[in-house]
Protein backbone atom coordinates (compact mmCIF):
# COMPACT_ATOMS: atom_id res chain seq x y z
CA UNK A 1 0.00 0.00 0.00
CA UNK A 2 1.33 3.39 -0.90
CA UNK A 3 2.02 5.41 2.22
CA UNK A 4 2.56 2.43 4.46
CA UNK A 5 6.24 3.25 4.89
CA UNK A 6 5.36 6.78 5.84
CA UNK A 7 2.93 5.58 8.49
CA UNK A 8 5.54 3.22 10.02
CA UNK A 9 8.00 6.09 10.14
CA UNK A 10 5.49 8.38 11.78
CA UNK A 11 4.74 5.66 14.31
CA UNK A 12 8.37 5.70 15.40
CA UNK A 13 8.36 9.46 15.64
CA UNK A 14 5.27 9.44 17.81
CA UNK A 15 6.70 6.76 20.08
CA UNK A 16 9.81 8.84 20.62
CA UNK A 17 7.75 11.96 21.13
CA UNK A 18 6.40 10.46 24.33
CA UNK A 19 9.58 8.56 25.15
CA UNK A 20 12.64 9.46 27.15
CA UNK A 21 14.56 12.54 26.05
CA UNK A 22 17.97 11.96 24.49
CA UNK A 23 19.14 15.53 25.08
CA UNK A 24 19.60 17.75 28.09
CA UNK A 25 19.65 21.48 28.75
CA UNK A 26 23.28 22.30 28.09
CA UNK A 27 24.22 25.59 29.72
CA UNK A 28 22.19 24.80 32.82
CA UNK A 29 23.27 21.18 33.12
CA UNK A 30 26.84 20.19 32.45
CA UNK A 31 28.53 16.93 31.75
CA UNK A 32 31.44 15.67 33.76
CA UNK A 33 34.33 14.67 31.58
CA UNK A 34 35.88 11.22 31.57
CA UNK A 35 39.12 10.37 33.32
CA UNK A 36 41.33 10.68 30.27
CA UNK A 37 39.52 13.62 28.69
CA UNK A 38 41.85 15.68 26.56
CA UNK A 39 40.86 19.27 26.34
CA UNK A 40 40.94 22.62 28.02
CA UNK A 41 44.00 24.28 29.41
CA UNK A 42 47.24 22.59 30.26
CA UNK A 43 47.98 22.76 33.97
CA UNK A 44 51.29 22.08 35.57
CA UNK A 45 52.19 20.85 39.00
CA UNK A 46 55.08 23.24 39.35
CA UNK A 47 56.84 21.48 42.20
CA UNK A 48 56.93 18.18 40.34
CA UNK A 49 58.34 19.62 37.11
CA UNK A 50 62.05 19.02 36.58
CA UNK A 51 62.29 21.36 33.57
CA UNK A 52 63.48 18.59 31.28
CA UNK A 53 61.67 20.12 28.27
CA UNK A 54 60.58 16.72 27.04
CA UNK A 55 57.00 17.93 26.69
CA UNK A 56 58.05 20.62 24.23
CA UNK A 57 60.19 18.16 22.29
CA UNK A 58 57.37 15.64 22.06
CA UNK A 59 54.87 18.17 20.74
CA UNK A 60 54.33 17.62 17.01
CA UNK A 61 53.22 21.17 16.36
CA UNK A 62 55.48 23.23 18.62
CA UNK A 63 52.53 24.38 20.69
CA UNK A 64 54.58 24.57 23.87
CA UNK A 65 57.15 27.27 24.43
CA UNK A 66 59.07 27.21 27.68
CA UNK A 67 61.97 29.05 29.21
CA UNK A 68 64.27 27.40 31.71
CA UNK A 69 66.46 29.10 34.32
CA UNK A 70 69.23 27.50 36.33
CA UNK A 71 69.61 28.48 39.95
CA UNK A 72 72.84 28.79 41.92
CA UNK A 73 72.57 25.12 42.88
CA UNK A 74 72.58 24.21 39.18
CA UNK A 75 68.97 23.02 39.39
CA UNK A 76 66.73 23.89 36.49
CA UNK A 77 63.35 25.57 36.88
CA UNK A 78 60.69 26.77 34.50
CA UNK A 79 60.58 30.50 34.09
CA UNK A 80 57.73 30.63 31.65
CA UNK A 81 55.52 28.04 30.06
CA UNK A 82 53.23 29.08 27.22
CA UNK A 83 50.68 26.78 25.63
CA UNK A 84 49.34 27.99 22.28
CA UNK A 85 45.97 26.34 22.18
CA UNK A 86 45.47 27.44 18.60
CA UNK A 87 48.35 25.22 17.53
CA UNK A 88 47.50 22.35 19.82
CA UNK A 89 46.23 19.07 18.38
CA UNK A 90 45.13 17.80 21.80
CA UNK A 91 47.08 14.67 21.04
CA UNK A 92 48.29 14.04 24.61
CA UNK A 93 51.89 13.38 23.56
CA UNK A 94 53.21 16.09 25.90
CA UNK A 95 51.44 14.61 28.90
CA UNK A 96 52.55 11.08 28.09
CA UNK A 97 56.09 12.30 27.60
CA UNK A 98 56.31 13.93 31.01
CA UNK A 99 58.12 11.44 33.22
CA UNK A 100 57.28 13.01 36.64
CA UNK A 101 53.57 13.36 35.65
CA UNK A 102 53.59 17.09 36.22
CA UNK A 103 51.25 17.97 33.34
CA UNK A 104 47.52 17.47 33.09
CA UNK A 105 44.44 18.89 31.41
CA UNK A 106 41.98 20.91 33.42
CA UNK A 107 39.06 19.20 31.59
CA UNK A 108 37.32 22.45 30.89
CA UNK A 109 35.48 22.12 27.62
CA UNK A 110 34.33 25.72 27.38
CA UNK A 111 37.53 27.21 26.05
CA UNK A 112 36.34 29.15 23.02
CA UNK A 113 37.57 32.72 22.98
CA UNK A 114 36.59 35.92 21.22
CA UNK A 115 40.10 36.72 20.05
CA UNK A 116 42.88 34.69 18.58
CA UNK A 117 45.35 36.17 21.07
CA UNK A 118 43.38 34.72 23.97
CA UNK A 119 44.28 31.24 22.77
CA UNK A 120 47.79 31.73 24.09
CA UNK A 121 47.65 30.40 27.59
CA UNK A 122 50.18 31.10 30.35
CA UNK A 123 50.42 27.84 32.23
CA UNK A 124 52.56 29.11 35.11
CA UNK A 125 50.54 30.95 37.74
CA UNK A 126 51.60 33.84 39.97
CA UNK A 127 51.85 31.40 42.84
CA UNK A 128 54.37 29.37 40.86
CA UNK A 129 56.34 32.51 40.09
CA UNK A 130 56.48 33.44 43.76
CA UNK A 131 57.67 29.93 44.50
CA UNK A 132 60.34 30.23 41.80
CA UNK A 133 61.55 33.58 43.19
CA UNK A 134 61.72 32.02 46.63
CA UNK A 135 63.72 29.01 45.40
CA UNK A 136 66.08 31.18 43.40
CA UNK A 137 66.71 33.47 46.38
CA UNK A 138 67.34 30.56 48.70
CA UNK A 139 69.72 28.95 46.23
CA UNK A 140 71.55 32.24 45.73
CA UNK A 141 71.97 32.59 49.49
CA UNK A 142 73.42 29.11 49.76
CA UNK A 143 75.16 28.37 46.43
CA UNK A 144 76.87 25.10 45.67
CA UNK A 145 80.51 25.68 44.77
CA UNK A 146 81.29 25.19 41.10
CA UNK A 147 82.44 21.66 40.27
CA UNK A 148 86.08 21.21 41.09
CA UNK A 149 88.03 20.92 37.85
CA UNK A 150 90.60 18.68 39.51
CA UNK A 151 88.06 15.92 40.09
CA UNK A 152 89.28 12.71 38.46
CA UNK A 153 87.25 11.46 35.50
CA UNK A 154 85.01 8.52 36.26
CA UNK A 155 85.19 6.26 33.23
CA UNK A 156 83.38 3.35 34.86
CA UNK A 157 80.30 5.29 35.92
CA UNK A 158 79.44 6.54 32.47
CA UNK A 159 78.06 4.21 29.80
CA UNK A 160 80.01 4.34 26.57
CA UNK A 161 77.01 5.07 24.38
CA UNK A 162 73.74 6.63 25.47
CA UNK A 163 70.94 4.09 25.35
CA UNK A 164 68.42 4.68 22.56
CA UNK A 165 65.66 5.03 25.15
CA UNK A 166 67.03 8.30 26.41
CA UNK A 167 68.51 9.67 23.25
CA UNK A 168 66.11 12.47 22.37
CA UNK A 169 67.50 15.48 20.63
CA UNK A 170 65.71 18.82 20.70
CA UNK A 171 64.10 19.75 17.44
CA UNK A 172 63.52 16.22 16.23
CA UNK B 1 13.30 28.56 -34.33
CA UNK B 2 14.33 29.03 -30.66
CA UNK B 3 17.84 27.94 -29.79
CA UNK B 4 18.70 26.19 -26.53
CA UNK B 5 22.10 26.35 -24.90
CA UNK B 6 23.77 24.37 -22.19
CA UNK B 7 24.92 26.30 -19.18
CA UNK B 8 27.34 25.83 -16.33
CA UNK B 9 26.19 25.75 -12.73
CA UNK B 10 28.57 25.76 -9.80
CA UNK B 11 27.34 23.68 -6.92
CA UNK B 12 29.33 24.53 -3.82
CA UNK B 13 31.84 25.02 -2.32
CA UNK B 14 29.40 26.43 0.23
CA UNK B 15 26.44 24.18 -0.29
CA UNK B 16 24.55 22.45 2.50
CA UNK B 17 24.74 19.04 0.86
CA UNK B 18 28.36 18.90 -0.20
CA UNK B 19 29.49 17.65 3.23
CA UNK B 20 32.33 20.07 3.43
CA UNK B 21 33.82 22.20 0.76
CA UNK B 22 33.44 20.50 -2.57
CA UNK B 23 32.60 22.41 -5.69
CA UNK B 24 30.96 20.54 -8.53
CA UNK B 25 30.90 22.12 -11.93
CA UNK B 26 27.67 21.00 -13.58
CA UNK B 27 26.99 21.42 -17.25
CA UNK B 28 23.24 21.44 -17.64
CA UNK B 29 20.75 21.10 -20.42
CA UNK B 30 17.69 22.40 -18.64
CA UNK B 31 17.42 20.14 -15.61
CA UNK B 32 19.49 17.31 -17.08
CA UNK B 33 23.14 16.97 -16.22
CA UNK B 34 25.46 16.60 -19.18
CA UNK B 35 28.71 16.63 -17.26
CA UNK B 36 29.72 16.90 -13.62
CA UNK B 37 33.28 17.86 -12.77
CA UNK B 38 34.33 17.81 -9.13
CA UNK B 39 36.70 20.64 -8.27
CA UNK B 40 38.79 19.89 -5.23
CA UNK B 41 41.37 21.47 -3.04
CA UNK B 42 39.37 23.77 -0.78
CA UNK B 43 40.36 21.80 2.30
CA UNK B 44 43.93 21.01 1.34
CA UNK B 45 46.23 21.14 4.37
CA UNK B 46 49.23 19.29 3.00
CA UNK B 47 49.02 16.42 5.44
CA UNK B 48 51.50 14.33 3.44
CA UNK B 49 54.08 17.08 3.80
CA UNK B 50 53.24 17.60 7.46
CA UNK B 51 53.92 13.92 8.04
CA UNK B 52 57.27 14.21 6.30
CA UNK B 53 58.29 17.00 8.67
CA UNK B 54 57.54 15.02 11.81
CA UNK B 55 58.80 11.82 13.38
CA UNK B 56 56.89 8.62 12.77
CA UNK B 57 55.26 8.71 16.19
CA UNK B 58 54.36 12.38 15.97
CA UNK B 59 52.62 11.80 12.64
CA UNK B 60 49.78 9.72 14.04
CA UNK B 61 47.57 12.61 15.27
CA UNK B 62 47.70 14.12 11.79
CA UNK B 63 46.13 11.04 10.25
CA UNK B 64 43.14 11.68 12.53
CA UNK B 65 42.40 14.70 10.43
CA UNK B 66 42.20 12.89 7.11
CA UNK B 67 38.84 11.24 7.40
CA UNK B 68 37.70 12.80 10.62
CA UNK B 69 34.58 10.65 10.86
CA UNK B 70 36.61 7.45 11.09
CA UNK B 71 39.87 8.48 12.67
CA UNK B 72 40.51 5.09 14.22
CA UNK B 73 40.74 3.47 10.80
CA UNK B 74 43.22 6.09 9.64
CA UNK B 75 45.39 5.65 12.74
CA UNK B 76 45.22 1.93 12.11
CA UNK B 77 46.35 2.20 8.50
CA UNK B 78 49.23 4.53 9.22
CA UNK B 79 50.47 2.58 12.22
CA UNK B 80 50.37 -0.68 10.29
CA UNK B 81 52.49 0.86 7.55
CA UNK B 82 55.08 2.20 10.02
CA UNK B 83 55.19 -1.10 11.88
CA UNK B 84 55.74 -2.98 8.66
CA UNK B 85 58.53 -0.59 7.75
CA UNK B 86 60.24 -0.81 11.14
CA UNK B 87 59.49 -4.48 11.71
CA UNK B 88 57.60 -4.00 14.96
CA UNK B 89 55.60 -6.93 16.33
CA UNK B 90 52.32 -5.76 17.81
CA UNK B 91 51.06 -7.62 20.90
CA UNK B 92 47.99 -9.72 20.34
CA UNK B 93 45.80 -7.87 22.81
CA UNK B 94 46.59 -4.62 21.03
CA UNK B 95 45.56 -6.16 17.69
CA UNK B 96 42.22 -7.19 19.16
CA UNK B 97 41.64 -3.76 20.65
CA UNK B 98 42.51 -2.19 17.32
CA UNK B 99 39.97 -4.32 15.51
CA UNK B 100 37.29 -3.47 18.09
CA UNK B 101 37.99 0.23 17.67
CA UNK B 102 38.15 0.12 13.88
CA UNK B 103 34.87 -1.73 13.61
CA UNK B 104 33.08 0.50 16.13
CA UNK B 105 34.30 3.44 14.12
CA UNK B 106 33.02 1.83 10.93
CA UNK B 107 29.56 1.63 12.52
CA UNK B 108 29.77 5.28 13.57
CA UNK B 109 30.86 6.33 10.12
CA UNK B 110 28.06 4.44 8.39
CA UNK B 111 25.62 6.04 10.78
CA UNK B 112 26.84 9.42 9.63
CA UNK B 113 26.36 8.22 6.06
CA UNK B 114 22.79 7.11 6.64
CA UNK B 115 21.97 10.29 8.52
CA UNK B 116 23.44 12.62 5.96
CA UNK B 117 21.89 10.73 3.06
CA UNK B 118 18.51 11.07 4.70
CA UNK B 119 19.19 14.71 5.35
CA UNK B 120 20.17 15.32 1.74
CA UNK B 121 16.92 13.75 0.63
CA UNK B 122 15.01 16.16 2.82
CA UNK B 123 14.35 13.80 5.74
CA UNK B 124 16.23 15.72 8.39
CA UNK B 125 14.70 13.60 11.16
CA UNK B 126 16.70 10.63 9.93
CA UNK B 127 19.87 12.42 10.81
CA UNK B 128 18.83 12.91 14.44
CA UNK B 129 18.24 9.21 14.98
CA UNK B 130 21.57 8.09 13.57
CA UNK B 131 23.48 10.78 15.42
CA UNK B 132 21.78 9.85 18.66
CA UNK B 133 23.11 6.30 18.34
CA UNK B 134 26.51 7.45 17.13
CA UNK B 135 26.82 9.35 20.40
CA UNK B 136 26.98 6.04 22.23
CA UNK B 137 30.01 4.97 20.21
CA UNK B 138 31.64 8.34 20.76
CA UNK B 139 31.05 7.94 24.49
CA UNK B 140 32.83 4.59 24.34
CA UNK B 141 35.76 6.21 22.55
CA UNK B 142 35.77 9.05 25.04
CA UNK B 143 36.08 6.48 27.77
CA UNK B 144 39.11 4.76 26.26
CA UNK B 145 41.02 7.68 24.83
CA UNK B 146 39.54 10.91 26.14
CA UNK B 147 38.38 12.34 22.84
CA UNK B 148 35.20 12.16 20.85
CA UNK B 149 36.86 12.88 17.53
CA UNK B 150 40.51 12.84 16.44
CA UNK B 151 41.15 9.92 18.74
CA UNK B 152 44.88 9.30 18.41
CA UNK B 153 44.33 6.05 20.24
CA UNK B 154 45.93 3.51 17.93
CA UNK B 155 49.66 4.19 18.12
CA UNK B 156 52.73 2.89 16.41
CA UNK B 157 53.39 -0.42 18.19
CA UNK B 158 50.00 -0.91 19.80
CA UNK B 159 47.39 1.28 21.43
CA UNK B 160 47.77 4.23 23.77
CA UNK B 161 46.46 2.56 26.91
CA UNK B 162 44.58 -0.50 27.97
CA UNK B 163 40.80 -0.61 27.94
CA UNK B 164 39.18 0.67 31.13
CA UNK B 165 37.50 -2.11 33.15
CA UNK B 166 33.98 -0.92 32.46
CA UNK B 167 34.50 -0.81 28.70
CA UNK B 168 33.54 -4.41 27.89
CA UNK B 169 30.23 -4.15 29.67
CA UNK B 170 29.31 -0.81 28.11
CA UNK B 171 30.35 -2.03 24.68
CA UNK B 172 28.19 -5.14 25.00
CA UNK B 173 25.29 -2.98 26.03
CA UNK B 174 25.75 -0.96 22.86
CA UNK B 175 26.04 -4.11 20.72
CA UNK B 176 22.78 -5.37 22.18
CA UNK B 177 21.14 -2.23 20.94
CA UNK B 178 22.37 -2.66 17.35
CA UNK B 179 19.42 -4.76 16.11
CA UNK B 180 17.05 -2.34 17.81
CA UNK B 181 18.33 0.78 16.14
CA UNK B 182 18.94 -0.79 12.74
CA UNK B 183 15.30 -1.89 12.78
CA UNK B 184 14.38 1.65 13.63
CA UNK B 185 16.34 3.06 10.69
CA UNK B 186 14.76 0.46 8.45
CA UNK B 187 11.25 1.40 9.53
CA UNK B 188 11.96 5.08 9.46
CA UNK B 189 13.66 5.27 6.09
CA UNK B 190 13.75 2.10 4.05
CA UNK B 191 10.01 1.57 3.95
CA UNK B 192 9.45 5.14 2.86
CA UNK B 193 8.32 5.30 -0.77
CA UNK B 194 9.91 8.67 -1.44
CA UNK B 195 13.22 7.45 -0.10
CA UNK B 196 13.06 4.33 -2.29
CA UNK B 197 12.16 6.20 -5.43
CA UNK B 198 14.94 8.68 -4.99
CA UNK B 199 17.51 5.88 -4.66
CA UNK B 200 16.37 2.85 -6.68
CA UNK B 201 17.79 2.71 -10.18
CA UNK B 202 19.48 6.09 -9.83
CA UNK B 203 23.18 6.62 -10.55
CA UNK B 204 23.76 3.08 -11.70
CA UNK B 205 27.30 1.88 -12.22
CA UNK B 206 28.24 -1.43 -13.80
CA UNK B 207 30.98 -3.50 -12.15
CA UNK B 208 33.22 -2.72 -15.15
CA UNK B 209 32.73 1.00 -14.69
CA UNK B 210 33.39 0.77 -10.98
CA UNK B 211 36.58 -1.19 -11.63
CA UNK B 212 37.67 1.23 -14.32
CA UNK B 213 37.31 4.06 -11.80
CA UNK B 214 39.26 2.03 -9.27
CA UNK B 215 36.47 2.36 -6.74
CA UNK B 216 36.81 0.49 -3.49
CA UNK B 217 34.88 -0.06 -0.31
CA UNK B 218 31.10 -0.11 -0.14
CA UNK B 219 30.93 1.64 -3.49
CA UNK B 220 32.41 -1.28 -5.39
CA UNK B 221 30.63 -3.85 -3.26
CA UNK B 222 27.34 -2.24 -4.25
CA UNK B 223 28.03 -3.26 -7.85
CA UNK B 224 28.37 -6.88 -6.82
CA UNK B 225 32.14 -7.29 -6.53
CA UNK B 226 32.92 -8.69 -3.08
CA UNK B 227 36.19 -6.82 -2.69
CA UNK B 228 36.96 -6.27 0.96
CA UNK B 229 40.60 -6.03 2.07
CA UNK B 230 39.73 -7.49 5.44
CA UNK B 231 38.92 -10.70 3.51
CA UNK B 232 41.33 -10.36 0.58
CA UNK B 233 44.47 -9.59 2.60
CA UNK B 234 43.30 -10.92 5.93
CA UNK B 235 45.46 -8.44 7.80
CA UNK B 236 45.69 -8.07 11.58
CA UNK B 237 43.45 -10.59 13.36
CA UNK B 238 40.52 -10.35 10.95
CA UNK B 239 40.86 -13.95 9.65
CA UNK B 240 39.93 -15.20 13.14
CA UNK B 241 36.47 -13.67 12.98
CA UNK B 242 33.48 -14.83 11.03
CA UNK B 243 31.76 -12.09 9.07
CA UNK B 244 30.04 -11.64 5.74
CA UNK B 245 30.83 -9.09 3.10
CA UNK B 246 27.50 -7.62 2.00
CA UNK B 247 27.25 -6.99 -1.75
CA UNK B 248 24.66 -5.31 -3.90
CA UNK B 249 23.31 -6.29 -7.30
CA UNK B 250 22.48 -3.26 -9.37
CA UNK B 251 25.13 -0.78 -8.39
CA UNK B 252 22.58 1.96 -7.83
CA UNK B 253 22.24 4.30 -4.90
CA UNK B 254 19.84 1.96 -3.17
CA UNK B 255 22.50 -0.77 -3.15
CA UNK B 256 25.12 1.62 -1.86
CA UNK B 257 22.81 2.42 1.00
CA UNK B 258 21.96 -1.25 1.60
CA UNK B 259 25.58 -2.38 1.63
CA UNK B 260 26.51 0.11 4.33
CA UNK B 261 23.37 -0.58 6.26
CA UNK B 262 24.16 -4.29 6.38
CA UNK B 263 27.79 -3.65 7.21
CA UNK B 264 26.70 -2.14 10.53
CA UNK B 265 25.39 -5.53 11.62
CA UNK B 266 28.50 -7.34 10.35
CA UNK B 267 30.83 -4.92 12.15
CA UNK B 268 28.87 -5.43 15.34
CA UNK B 269 29.39 -9.19 14.89
CA UNK B 270 33.16 -8.69 14.62
CA UNK B 271 33.25 -6.49 17.71
CA UNK B 272 31.35 -9.06 19.72
CA UNK B 273 33.68 -11.89 18.68
CA UNK B 274 36.73 -9.75 19.42
CA UNK B 275 35.38 -8.86 22.87
CA UNK B 276 34.77 -12.53 23.60
CA UNK B 277 38.22 -13.59 22.49
CA UNK B 278 40.16 -10.64 23.93
CA UNK B 279 43.45 -12.08 25.24
CA UNK B 280 45.38 -10.71 28.20
CA UNK B 281 48.80 -9.17 27.82
CA UNK B 282 50.59 -5.96 27.04
CA UNK B 283 49.09 -3.41 24.67
CA UNK B 284 52.28 -1.77 23.47
CA UNK B 285 55.28 -3.24 21.70
CA UNK B 286 58.78 -2.38 22.86
CA UNK B 287 60.79 -0.25 20.47
CA UNK B 288 63.22 2.64 20.84
CA UNK B 289 61.62 5.96 21.59
CA UNK B 290 63.32 7.61 18.66
CA UNK B 291 62.12 5.26 15.97
CA UNK B 292 64.44 5.05 12.98
CA UNK B 293 63.19 2.44 10.51
CA UNK B 294 65.80 1.01 8.16
CA UNK B 295 66.05 2.41 4.65
CA UNK B 296 63.32 1.16 2.38
CA UNK B 297 59.75 1.67 1.35
CA UNK B 298 56.42 0.12 2.17
CA UNK B 299 52.89 0.21 0.85
CA UNK B 300 50.38 -1.03 3.33
CA UNK B 301 46.63 -1.06 2.80
CA UNK B 302 43.72 -1.52 5.13
CA UNK B 303 39.99 -1.44 4.65
CA UNK B 304 38.96 2.01 5.76
CA UNK B 305 35.30 2.83 6.06
CA UNK B 306 35.28 4.34 2.59
CA UNK B 307 37.49 1.85 0.82
CA UNK B 308 41.08 0.89 0.42
CA UNK B 309 43.18 3.16 2.59
CA UNK B 310 46.81 2.86 1.60
CA UNK B 311 49.93 4.41 3.06
CA UNK B 312 53.10 4.50 1.03
CA UNK B 313 56.07 5.46 3.19
CA UNK B 314 59.69 5.80 2.13
CA UNK B 315 62.30 5.79 4.87
CA UNK B 316 65.82 7.10 4.43
CA UNK B 317 66.92 5.71 7.77
CA UNK B 318 66.36 8.92 9.73
CA UNK B 319 63.74 9.69 12.34
CA UNK B 320 61.41 11.30 9.82
CA UNK B 321 59.86 9.72 6.74
CA UNK B 322 61.38 10.77 3.46
CA UNK B 323 58.10 10.56 1.60
CA UNK B 324 54.54 9.73 2.59
CA UNK B 325 51.79 9.21 0.10
CA UNK B 326 48.26 8.43 1.17
CA UNK B 327 45.88 6.57 -1.08
CA UNK B 328 42.64 8.10 0.03
CA UNK B 329 39.58 6.10 -0.98
CA UNK B 330 37.24 9.10 -1.06
CA UNK B 331 39.45 10.91 -3.51
CA UNK B 332 39.52 8.02 -5.94
CA UNK B 333 35.83 7.20 -5.54
CA UNK B 334 35.01 10.80 -6.44
CA UNK B 335 36.09 10.15 -10.02
CA UNK B 336 32.91 8.23 -10.61
CA UNK B 337 30.75 11.27 -9.85
CA UNK B 338 30.60 12.21 -13.52
CA UNK B 339 29.36 8.79 -14.60
CA UNK B 340 26.88 8.73 -11.75
CA UNK B 341 25.38 12.11 -12.61
CA UNK B 342 25.27 12.05 -16.40
CA UNK B 343 21.72 12.08 -17.70
CA UNK B 344 20.10 12.54 -14.30
CA UNK B 345 18.43 15.59 -12.79
CA UNK B 346 20.15 18.19 -10.62
CA UNK B 347 18.46 16.84 -7.54
CA UNK B 348 20.00 13.43 -8.20
CA UNK B 349 23.49 14.85 -8.24
CA UNK B 350 23.11 15.64 -4.54
CA UNK B 351 22.09 12.05 -3.88
CA UNK B 352 24.89 10.65 -6.04
CA UNK B 353 27.37 12.73 -4.16
CA UNK B 354 25.98 11.63 -0.83
CA UNK B 355 25.96 7.97 -1.88
CA UNK B 356 29.66 7.96 -2.73
CA UNK B 357 30.10 9.14 0.86
CA UNK B 358 33.26 11.16 0.42
CA UNK B 359 34.76 13.10 3.27
CA UNK B 360 36.39 16.28 2.10
CA UNK B 361 39.15 16.08 4.67
CA UNK B 362 40.24 12.90 2.98
CA UNK B 363 39.63 14.01 -0.61
CA UNK B 364 41.79 17.12 -0.29
CA UNK B 365 44.12 15.62 2.29
S1 LIG C 1 58.05 17.12 30.48
FE1 LIG C 1 57.13 17.45 32.51
S2 LIG C 1 58.91 17.69 33.86
FE2 LIG C 1 59.69 17.97 31.78
S3 LIG C 1 59.56 20.21 31.43
FE3 LIG C 1 57.65 19.32 30.66
S4 LIG C 1 56.25 19.50 32.39
FE4 LIG C 1 58.30 19.74 33.24
S1 LIG D 1 48.48 17.97 23.22
FE1 LIG D 1 49.90 17.54 21.52
S2 LIG D 1 49.84 19.38 20.26
FE2 LIG D 1 48.95 19.93 22.25
S3 LIG D 1 50.65 20.76 23.41
FE3 LIG D 1 50.53 18.57 23.92
S4 LIG D 1 51.92 17.56 22.47
FE4 LIG D 1 51.54 19.63 21.69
Amino acid sequence: MFGKGLMTGMGITIRHFFGRKATFCYPEEKLTMTEHFRGGHLTIDYKKCIACQLCAIQCPNQAIKLKVVTDANRKRHLESYVHSMGRCLYCDLCIEGCAPHALSWDKNYEISTWHKEDLVHQVITDEDRAYLADVMARAAANPTPPPAPKAPPKPAAKPATPSPETEVKPGE
Amino acid sequence: MPQTETYILNMGPQHPSTHGVLRVNLELDGERILRATPMMGYLHRGIEKLLEARTYVQGVPYTDRLDYVSSMNNNFGYCRAVEELAGIEVPERAEYIRVIMAELNRIASHQVFIGSLANDLGASTGMLYTFRDREEILDLFDLVCGARMTFHYIRVGGVARDLPPEFAEKCRKFLDRVPEFTAEYANLLMGNEIFQRRLKGVSRLTPEQALAHNMTGPNIRATGIPFDIRKVDGYSVYPRFGFEVPVGENGDNWDRFQVRFREITESARIVRQALDGLPEGPVMAKFPKMLKPPQGEVFSRTEGTRGELGFYIVSDGTAKPYRVHIRRPSFINMQALDDMCRGYLIGDSVVAFSAIDPLMGEVDC
